[in-house]
């Protein structure tokens, strides 16, 4: 890992997202043990994993991971505790902000 | 959830089956099919890492018994059952409620969904990531706690038309770092409080019953009875090292984590006018009814509780609130001195907050409580 550039690297993974009743959640394992570490960025390759309602989809995917520089990892260190009002039910998120789409495009 | 018989386009996933739901019969052209448009809401949550080794180090043997209980309480699920929708759900008139309220209640939905969302999000990385069984069964069994929750927000959403969008994962996103001793203050904290503000909100419409104007209110109790398992669960965690909570720095912590909280929930919830109205709650009424019952629970584990009837106290929560009301505005209208100013009024706000001093206490030795409330 560099003092300041970035690195890349891909890992195969299994994505599930859950969109049922009982539960609403989405995960991302890792399935060649890769660890992520502060600061790294992860994105799942291709379309998005699209749970109809009631239904649990399980993919294997591919994930690209960005791996943050030294210097980034060690700022990310030092501040993302102050994100943790997330948690909070009454925490700022920039997520209520609601899209007007049709029909057509809520199902896709 | 429900049978066959009622079909929402939120569950379709087609066009022809979405257009043929219940909530779209009569529509035949694509104007009337935007008229009754489905809002569509991203969740995009954090994604955390924490020190695992660090984690994996903590030793419960020293409050053992009550974890082991605890833990017993929450596998046996006493709330597996509880979220399902029974008669108890009356009929909810979207379409008549009014708009600035719809918008309020929608954006506290949202609010909450992410929250629970991003909980389980949280836990579960702890739970594949750990290595120690008493943390990896603690986080599993909380990131099934808040899926169900999620998921029965996602429902009352669902009926408001408005369609959670889970497709975030094949979008870029950072993991940022929090610090383990955080994790316990701020999850332990966010249960405590969650559970003082559903309870206190369920007891009011208990007494005034013509104000819940949503069934989803009837779920708090047992709802908010999760949460304060959890948040009893942190206590322990904490319990079984005395450096969390008696170390000069970590009380500074503390009180910044408590601060950073009670003010945070006064701004936002006084963003919330007409959903407040609507309950027939004085916001300020229910940010001291919250923050007491908080600091009353609190002291089963922190060393202090903060000051609340301290004039200064309440003083400085309006400061910050106007200050937020001005940063908002000067935001949204590009105002960059009047953005920096509210800024640097937030700021001493929330010094002077942080700064006044602290109720102090001594923990007892026994830590576990029971939902009282």
């Amino acid at each position: 890992m560099g003092l300041l550039t970035r690195e890349f690297e891909t890992a195969p993974c299994e994505v599930e997202v859950s969109h049922c009743f009982d539960s609403l959640h989405a995960h991302v394992k890792f399935l060649n043990g890769a660890t992520i570490n502060p600061g790294d960025e992860v994105q799942v390759q291709g379309p998005p994993v699209m749970a109809p309602y009631g239904e649990v989809v399980r993919e294997q995917r591919t994930a690209r991971i960005t791996r943050a520089s030294k210097l980034e990892q060690l700022w990310t260190r030092m501040t993302g505790d102050f994100e943790f009002m997330e948690l909070c039910e009454f925490s700022f998120s920039d997520e209520v902000e609601i899209t007007e789409e049709t029909a057509l495009g809520a199902v896709a | 959830m429900k049978d066959t018989a009622y079909t929402h386009s939120a569950d379709a996933s087609t066009v022809e089956e979405a257009l043929a739901a219940d909530n779209h019969q009569g529509i035949v052209d694509s104007e009337g099919a935007t008229a009754l448009a489905m809002q569509n809401t991203l969740l995009t949550p954090r994604f955390y890492t924490t020190d695992f080794d660090e984690m994996d180090s903590l030793d419960v043997s020293s409050v053992r018994e009550d974890w082991d209980k605890l833990i017993a309480q929450m596998k046996s699920d006493p709330n597996k059952g509880h979220f399902k929708k029974n008669e108890d759900w009356d009929h909810v008139d979207w379409d008549g409620m009014e708009p600035k309220l719809k918008a309020e209640f929608i954006d506290f939905l949202v609010s909450s969904c992410t929250a629970e969302f991003s909980g389980c999000v949280l836990y579960k990385e702890m739970k594949r990531r750990g290595n120690n069984d008493d943390i990896v069964t603690l986080f599993q069994l909380m990131a099934r706690d808040e899926a169900r929750h999620a998921g029965f927000i996602n429902d009352a959403l669902r009926e408001a038309g408005i369609a959670v969008n889970l497709g975030f994962l094949t979008q870029k996103k950072k993991y940022t770092y929090f610090r383990p001793k955080f994790i316990y203050y701020a999850t332990y904290l966010s249960e405590k409080i969650g559970y003082a503000r559903y309870i206190t909100i369920y007891r009011h419409l208990e007494a005034n019953p013509e104000h819940r104007f949503h069934p989803i209110f009837k779920w708090f109790r047992e709802w908010c009875n999760d949460e304060f398992s959890h948040g009893e669960a942190f206590a322990l965690l904490m319990k079984s090292d005395p450096k969390f909570t008696e170390t000069w720095v970590n009380k500074l912590w503390i009180k910044f984590f408590l601060t950073a909280v009670y003010s945070t929930m006064y701004v936002r919830d006084h963003q919330r006018p007409v959903f407040h109205a609507a309950l027939g709650v004085d916001p300020d009424w229910y940010a001291h009814e919250v923050f007491t019952k908080t600091s009353e629970i609190t002291k089963q584990i922190f060393p202090i509780t903060l000051d609340i009837e301290n004039p200064r106290w309440q003083r400085g929560l309006e400061a910050m609130q106007r200050a937020n009301v001005d940063l908002a505005d000067a935001k949204a209208n590009g105002k960059f001195f009047k953005r920096i100013g509210a800024s640097i009024r937030a700021g001493a706000a929330f010094i002077g907050l942080f700064t006044t001093p602290a109720n102090k206490h001594t923990a007892p030795a026994s830590v576990r409580l029971e939902p009282a409330y």
